[in-house]
């Protein structure tokens, strides 16, 4: 008897709940441009009368947290964020709504967004899953005062027999890194911990170094004259150049290097650009400028692309009401009220903004950072690779293993994943 | 009968939360069953058993854990004894000195882990700092290969060495004051009253702890995840977090339960072990 | 084989709480000496000052002749046996019993053979493999004793060791241990509860009360002479019958009852004619017989109840018109309803007096 009142109590607010109180819950990882949303919940309350139940986690908790709800017919979340990490992992699970009949009904704008942005959190072989939320490009941290002091442009000149000015390139950068590591300074300092610190910041040199992960028919392209030199100069940048210890650095521990002044230069995700300039974490508030990683030749960039996505899982309780968030939330105006706070953008008419130049200069070099990055890997396995690339180099590093041999490794695993995922042939 | 009925709760209960898991991770263990497709469709038999022992990085993960395992229950054993026979003897403050140490205890271990990556930071630490007071070099505590283990079996060691303390003391303030008092009269020396009477005396706790401490350490992972994840190379790479890797990041749980079945057995094979060379003993 | 000597010993213990206070007590060498006390009153504290398991907080301890004080358990060369036996549970009897001469790094034949000795002296030969948890109380007693015996020491100390046996075992441990004592000649201090023990085993009986000697003498002399009511209420089993009195020049009076002094006895109390006193009357001076004593007087005792042990027969019974109660030993044959008045011969030559405020014993003729 009880049992069945219960249940019928239930049935009865289950029902009736979209009726009067629809509420969107979401999964969001604690980082500043989740802080920028919240803010301004408020005006999707009042704009819509939907409630957000925002829960924030860390990024370590996210993945056990949404799988169990993604598996399930029905879980708990409305909408979720997706690193590009994920998304094939989602998306080959078949967890992820198709958004492209949505976007269509509602004339939904695609085109602003940045290309390389709707490749990485958005279209899946044709098939839009995801709106693109932030990017986490990578750039290069470099202090700006050195680089202007007389006294080391001149000794620099005499050193290297050209200007020392913001590097053109990457063979400039790295002799950079050599010529500043004197006077109880580290040239760079490098994020050498297992598995995404390393695989990630590894990335740019590869890029920087004219290598890609893998050809058109994904078959790896790592154990190249490109590949070989980054992995020689990340393990001499690490071992020579780096203070004690980064080989063991997280990116938090890293920065704080960069922020005590105690380093030239540190290739990062580009949200730092604005902490380096937050006094209390910071020693060296202004003489910290952003720049997209150098390439083989002036023009061309070496910066790792990364970003997150929205999207509504199929399992999403109420994916229309998501739907309304999601078009709300990367809605022109809202896109430019999370930039102004200091987010970082994914549409190209929010970095082109003037309010948004204005009050961040940098703006240009971020747009500019996305523009040539490139991409990682994004196919089922991509945590995997990661898991791979972070071993594999961390030996290499730590002087276990010759860069071929690693790289080899790297390469032999991952066309296995690649095949596994009908990737490669 | 009338017993059966009153324990089949508990019982139950045993069987829902200890039982039923393992299993479950054992039916898992013989199916192709992963994340992406979770399901019992493929049944592949001891495929992911022979996988598992063929894979070098697996049995390199088991080999570290073992070594990592002997090194922090001898240590902290060693240790927890000569601090829990000090504590014995103590009168007064007894129950500050038991706070003072239960700290450690009590601490969740990825707090543990953060607060001494803070501490190991090799510029940046008060760990080097103190040591550069004296005069060391800044020690490369994690990064480096030689090194890292030896720091995180430092680290488990002021984390856990309350634990051996705590149960070696109870076990201690437990023995007859008696014989000791014997042993006087008959001319024992503190040293050869320890070995000859304290040390028989505390065997079957002395066995207890050492095995507890033993499991629990080989499922070390919360410091691994925190502080090195099993880096630099593959120096810190404990079975445990190689296991959570092919559960959560390969998405491979056939695979991983096949792992763990394999060290369920190991550490079975060792309690059982254990347990008899302990009895031999006494 | 030593001597035994405590001069002004005192224990007192960090809170202030003093367990033994100015002991001084010669112990002869080869002697059987029982300290004697209810729980708490220190003998147990002063025994283990002896064995060095206490510190001394003043006074002087000599063991043959040498200053002891500061030297440690194991150079006194004494042997302790406990109350609790306090074995060696993981170790075997054999083990138990050479334990203190391996320390000494004794040569294994000596020790093997010691033990073999003591084992068959004790009848614990078959028991050398077990272990104490294998044993019965009195096995364990007997193995206790062996490792103490064992080590041939300057002279044992006793602590209440029959205490955890039943009454029958108890008994013979007691002749068992008068025998050994006889054959080794080797000083004993034994600490117990028990009168009975002490009355039967002591050659000398030393009686603490809260921390001090009460009195130091030969069994019979301290039951003939108890030095004040303690020790009378102390010793024997039923103890003297203590009971409130006025004592005048040549009579007692027990409320209704008068006991007329002997004259023997008139001038030793004639100084304290006058006051009260407490009146000792032990259960045994009490006769059916008139002609029993040769100094004699009549008391009528009402029954309240007797206790039929066998031997004898306890009468618990009161006084005419009052309700002080008295223990009187009659024969294995007497019987006696309750209301039923009966008249003793009290043998007066045995009169015990005391003074009510000190409890001491009045003085009295050693010898009547």
């Amino acid at each position: 008897m009880l049992k069945k009142w219960m249940l019928a109590a239930t049935l009865v607010t289950g029902l009736s709940g979209p009726a009067f109180a629809e509420t969107v819950n979401l999964l969001m990882e604690g980082v500043p441009d989740t802080e920028y949303v919240k803010t301004l919940l408020p005006e999707f309350k009042q704009a819509t009368g939907i409630d957000v139940n925002l829960e924030v986690v860390n990024y370590a908790e996210m993945h056990t947290k949404l799988v169990p709800q993604l598996v399930a017919p029905t879980g708990s979340y409305s909408a979720i964020v997706v690193d590009f990490y994920w998304v094939g992992e989602f998306t080959k699970a078949g967890w992820l709504q198709p958004l492209d009949e949505r976007i269509k009904a509602d004339n939904f704008d695609t085109s602003v967004y940045v290309p390389k942005m709707i490749d990485l959190v958005g279209r899946v072989d044709g098939t839009t899953y995801m709106l693109p939320f932030y990017n986490y490009a990578m750039g290069l941290l470099y202090r700006k005062d050195l680089l202007a002091d007389e006294k080391n442009k001149a000794d620099f000149k005499a050193k290297y027999g050209f200007d020392l000015d913001v590097p053109k390139t990457w063979d400039e950068y790295l002799k950079q890194v050599e010529f500043f590591t004197k006077d109880g300074i580290n040239g760079v300092v490098n994020q050498g911990l297992r598995p995404d610190p390393i695989a990630m910041e590894w990335s740019n040199y590869l890029f920087a170094n004219g290598g890609e992960y893998h050809d058109d028919n994904w078959k790896p392209t790592l154990n190249t004259e490109a590949g070989v030199k980054a992995v020689e100069q990340y393990a001499t940048n690490v071992n020579k150049f780096g203070p004690v210890g980064s080989a063991s650095f997280s990116f938090d521990e890293a920065f704080n290097v960069m922020a005590q002044g105690k380093a030239y230069s540190y290739i990062t995700y580009n949200f730092f650009r604005a902490g380096i300039d937050d006094a209390s974490k910071s020693a060296v508030v202004g003489k910290v400028e952003i720049m997209p990683v150098p390439g083989t030749e002036a023009g061309k960039g070496g910066s790792l692309n990364g970003a997150w996505g929205w999207a509504i899982p199929k399992s999403s309780p109420n994916p229309d009401a998501a739907w309304t968030f999601l078009k709300w939330v990367e809605s022109p105006e809202i896109a430019k009220k999370r930039a102004l706070q200091g987010g970082s953008p994914t549409r190209s008419d929010v970095f082109d903004d003037p309010d948004v130049n204005a009050k961040y200069p940098y703006a240009k070099a971020l747009k500019e950072m996305l523009l040539t990055s490139h991409n990682f890997p994004v196919f089922t396995y991509t945590p995997q690779l990661v898991e791979v690339l972070g071993r594999e180099l961390s030996l290499a590093v730590a002087g276990e293993k010759k860069a071929p041999d690693a790289l080899a490794a790297i390469e032999a695993e991952m066309s296995e994943l690649a095949k596994k995922d009908g990737k490669l042939k | 009968m009338f017993g059966w009925l009153i324990s089949s709760p508990s019982l139950g209960l045993l069987f829902l939360v200890i039982l039923f898991p393992v299993f479950w991770a054992l039916f898992t263990s013989v199916h192709d069953y992963t994340l992406i497709a979770p399901n019992f469709d493929t049944f592949n038999g001891l495929d992911n058993y022979m996988k598992a022992a063929g894979d070098p990085e697996f049995r390199h993960t088991l080999r570290l854990t073992a070594f990592f395992v002997a090194a922090v229950v001898i240590l902290e054993f060693a240790l927890g004894f000569l601090i829990a026979l000090m504590l014995h003897t103590v009168e007064r403050f007894k129950s500050v000195y038991y706070a003072i140490l239960l700290c450690p205890l009590l601490m969740n271990p990825v707090i543990v882990g953060l607060i001494w990556r803070m501490f190991l930071h090799p510029s940046l630490g008060i760990v080097n700092y103190l040591l550069s007071l004296v005069g060391i070099e800044p020690v490369n505590w994690l990064g480096s290969t030689k090194v890292a283990l030896w720091t995180l079996v430092m680290v488990d060691i002021w984390h856990q060495v309350s634990f051996m303390i705590v149960l070696l003391l109870a076990g201690l303030s437990a023995l007859p004051r008696e014989p000791y008092e014997a042993a006087r009269v008959d001319g024992a020396s503190i040293f050869r009253s320890f070995w000859h009477i304290t040390l028989p005396l505390m065997w079957p706790v002395i066995a207890v702890t050492l095995l507890i401490r033993l499991i629990f350490a080989v499922k070390t992972y919360d410091l691994i995840y925190i502080m090195t994840r099993g880096g630099p190379g593959v120096a810190t790479d404990l079975v445990s977090y190689f296991i959570y890797r092919t559960a959560f990041v390969s998405l491979n749980i056939g695979e991983a339960s096949a792992m763990s079945a394999i060290l369920l057995a190991v550490i079975l094979g060792l309690t059982a072990w254990l347990h008899r060379y302990m009895r031999s003993l006494t | 084989m030593a001597s035994i000597s405590l001069s002004n010993i005192h224990k007192l213990y960090p809170n202030g709480y003093a367990a033994v206070r100015d002991v001084s007590l010669d112990i002869r060498d080869g002697e059987f000496m029982i300290l004697l006390g209810p729980s708490g009153c220190g003998k147990s504290t002063t025994l283990r000052m002896i064995a060095g398991l206490e510190t001394i907080s003043a006074g002087d301890l000599h063991i043959g002749g040498a200053r002891v004080n500061d030297v440690d358990p194991a150079d006194r060369d004494v042997a302790i046996v406990f109350q609790n036996y306090a074995l060696y549970p993981h170790m075997t009897v054999a083990d138990n019993l050479s334990f203190g001469l391996r320390l000494r790094n004794v040569e294994r034949r000596i020790i093997e053979g010691r033990v073999a000795t003591i084992a068959g002296m004790l009848g614990i030969g078959d028991l050398l493999a077990r272990k104490p948890a294998q044993l019965s109380g009195g096995q364990r007693q007997r193995v206790a004793l062996g490792r103490a015996l064992v080590r041939e020491p300057k002279a044992f100390l006793l602590d209440e060791p029959l205490s955890n046996l039943d009454a029958k075992l108890r008994a013979s441990m007691r002749t068992e241990l008068i025998k050994l004592h006889r054959t080794l000649g080797t000083t004993i201090v034994h600490v117990t509860h028990d009168q009975v023990e002490a009355m039967t085993m002591g050659e000398r009986i030393c009686i603490m009360k809260d921390g001090v000697i009460v009195q130091v003498g030969a069994p019979m002399e301290v039951y003939r002479n108890p030095v004040n009511t303690f020790v009378a209420g102390f010793l024997a089993s039923p103890p003297m019958n203590l009971l409130h009195g006025m004592l005048d020049s040549d009579r007692i009076s027990i409320g209704d009852v008068v006991l007329p002094l002997p004259q023997s006895l008139r001038r030793a109390f004639a100084s304290h004619a006058g006051r009260k006193v407490i009146v000792g009357l032990r259960p045994e001076d009490f006769h059916l017989k008139a002609d029993a004593a040769p100094v004699a007087a009549p008391i009528e005792v009402v029954s309240v109840t007797t206790e039929v042990l066998g031997p004898e027969v306890i009468l618990v019974g009161t006084l005419k018109n009052s309700s002080a109660e008295l223990h009187i030993r009659c024969p294995r044959d007497f019987r006696s309803e309750p209301g039923a008045m009966t008249v003793f011969n009290y043998d007066l030559s045995q009169l015990q007096l005391f003074d009510i405020e000190t409890t001491t014993a009045l003085m009295r003729p050693v010898k009547i």
